[in-house]
């Protein structure tokens, strides 16, 4: 693309920091006029925005490609991509300035569980310092010292990580108990919900495996070509293969159909975002 | 009015929920720690995975889609680890992607720890994209000039650069993509991937059942279910990972989640025909 610094050493240092500051300075101009627009007007600026850019990739996406597999708009994915990078960074930039914002206001007006406060800021400092300099050390843009390495294996690999797998891991506990309270069989249909989940649970598990094969002796190999109904009926009694019968022949088809419902319902919030019909977009 | 104890049915229907979370954390850490290892059944989107890696010739080029956080590690990185190991076994590169931003470290230091098992040499033989924010954009970008897109690896080489991309400049010279990933990516690489290019998925547990709809469709052509379709995996390829220990954990917590399923029933129904026979 003709706008792209393409080598930054070939066309100079000084060009291109020339361009970053100019872009800089234009988008720093630009945030007074946005606030200095009535709401309408902002509201026409997303509108418009939101239209062309749903209008790009709709059209990229629904003309037809030539031999080479690109059509007039392909070239341009490319950039949109790093347009997409840039406004994703300056949406976490925003949402990390909101978030120290708040909490630093929590512990200068020492408002109720301040405390709190200290802790994520004390953390998210912590956390990026050694994130980013780990990063940095990754490209070897700074020395990855043993005080670096290890300072970001005892947060990340040892806090960060242990801690997620512990929240979701509590989910588990929460559907044992639900699952006790609340899986009563009231009526056929959840009796046949309740049979049918019990051999899917025991079926897809090496414990469906180890009692039909082990235990009931069933065979695990394929059914014979040309066999009686007998036979076809043994082979196929095994949980495992009933499961997987569950699976393949109700559960896909189900899943089918709501998948078009789905399908069909994105398509339509789809239309009213790209339209900015859908009320608190803009 | 004077009231009657509890009987033993009506105190199991009220039964304190800390004992059944404490019941289903025994049951979990025992059968991790007990020696008991069941064999699996190989189900058939797992045995479907596995010849489709087997079909690969040494040299061939995979993308591996990252996209898990800590929250699903224990069902994502067994997939993970089973499915590099495979790759590096029938000596296939392969290069990794992310659009979670944790996943980008958690499956690049995975990669670190695994590779020298199979002498495979950043750059040579794999390499790490890092994260990408949107990856439905990423991968029309992949398909249209991967290096211009990805531009820079976590280690801050440009990809172009790399001896393992060297002639590579579209996702059309890949010959599978596998997404291991619990949200829903799967749909964004069916719609955007090159239409020649297999995709295998590893979805967790939760997201299979909705995958079995590709698999029928043939857009995707094969697929490991969680912890359990990792320790088939793990079968296949005549190895113990993790998957193995932590199916074996799951197994065991199903069969105490019907017994607690059928108890409650029973509960319910005995209290009720002591409520009718006292009128």
């Amino acid at each position: 693309m003709w706008w792209q610094i393409q080598n930054p050493e070939s066309e100079g240092r000084i060009l291109v920091w020339a361009i970053v500051l100019g872009a800089f300075i234009l988008v720093l101009g630009l945030i007074p006029v946005l606030h200095a627009l009535p709401p309408r007007g902002r509201r026409a600026i997303i509108v418009v925005v939101t239209f062309f850019a749903g209008l790009f990739f709709a059209t990229e996406f629904f003309t037809p490609v030539g031999p080479d597999g690109k059509n007039f708009l392909t070239d341009y994915i490319q950039p949109a991509q790093q347009m997409i990078q840039v406004i994703s960074a300056l949406a976490l930039g925003l949402g990390t300035y909101g978030l120290i914002r708040l909490h630093l206001r929590n512990v200068v007006q020492r408002r109720p569980q301040w405390g709190y406060s200290v802790v994520l800021l004390l953390s998210f400092l912590v956390m990026a310092g050694f994130s980013i300099a780990n990063t940095l050390s990754e490209q070897q843009l700074v020395e990855k010292t043993d005080f670096l390495e290890r300072g970001f294996a005892l947060l990340f690999d040892f806090t960060l990580v242990q801690l997620d797998a512990a929240m979701f891991s509590l989910i588990a506990f929460y559907i044992f108990s639900a699952a006790y309270r609340a899986f009563r069989i009231r009526s056929v249909e959840a009796g046949i919900l309740m049979f049918t989940a019990m051999i899917v649970m025991i079926g897809i598990v090496p414990l469906g495996a180890y009692l039909s094969y082990q235990v009931l002796g069933l065979s695990p190999a394929p059914t014979p070509k040309d066999a009686d109904w007998i036979t076809v009926l043994v082979h196929n009694l095994a949980l495992p293969k009933i499961a997987d019968w569950v699976l393949i022949y109700l559960n896909a088809p189900v899943q089918r159909a709501i998948e078009f419902g789905v399908g069909i319902g994105g398509l339509a919030m789809a239309i009213r975002l790209w339209l900015s019909l859908e009320r608190g977009v803009t | 009015m004077q009231t009657r104890p509890p009987t033993f049915w009506e105190r199991m229907l009220a039964i304190d929920r800390r004992i059944l979370y404490l019941l289903l954390f025994v049951d979990i850490v025992a059968f991790l720690l007990l020696p008991i290892r069941l064999r699996a059944a190989i189900s058939p989107p797992v045995q479907k995975f596995y010849d489709e890696i087997e079909k690969l010739q040494p040299g061939d080029l995979v993308m591996i889609s990252s996209n898990w956080s800590a929250s699903t590690i224990a069902e994502n990185q067994p997939q993970l680890e089973a499915v590099i190991r495979h790759l590096m076994r029938k000596k296939v590169r392969f290069t990794i992607i992310s659009i979670e931003a944790q996943a980008r470290d958690l499956s690049h230091r995975l990669a670190m720890r695994l590779t020298p098992e199979g002498d495979y040499e950043y750059g040579r033989d794999w390499a790490h994209f890092g994260f990408v924010p949107s990856l439905a954009i990423a991968i029309k970008g992949m398909v249209n000039n991967l290096p211009d897109t990805v531009q820079r690896d976590v280690r801050g080489n440009a990809v172009g650069t790399l001896p393992l991309l060297k002639g590579i400049t579209s996702l059309r010279q890949y010959k599978m993509v596998i997404d291991v990933t619990p949200s829903g990516t799967l749909p964004i690489w069916i719609s955007y991937a090159p239409k020649e290019t297999v995709i295998l998925y590893c979805p967790t547990s939760v997201m299979a059942a909705e995958a079995y709809t590709f698999l029928d469709s043939g857009q995707i052509k094969g697929m490991i279910t969680g912890a359990k379709g990792s320790q088939e995996y793990e079968q296949l390829l005549g190895i113990v990972g993790l998957g193995t220990p932590f199916a074996n954990a799951i197994s065991f917590s199903h069969v105490l989640i019907i017994l607690f399923i059928f108890l409650g029933n029973l509960a319910l129904f005995m209290s009720r025909r002591q409520n009718r026979q006292e009128g």
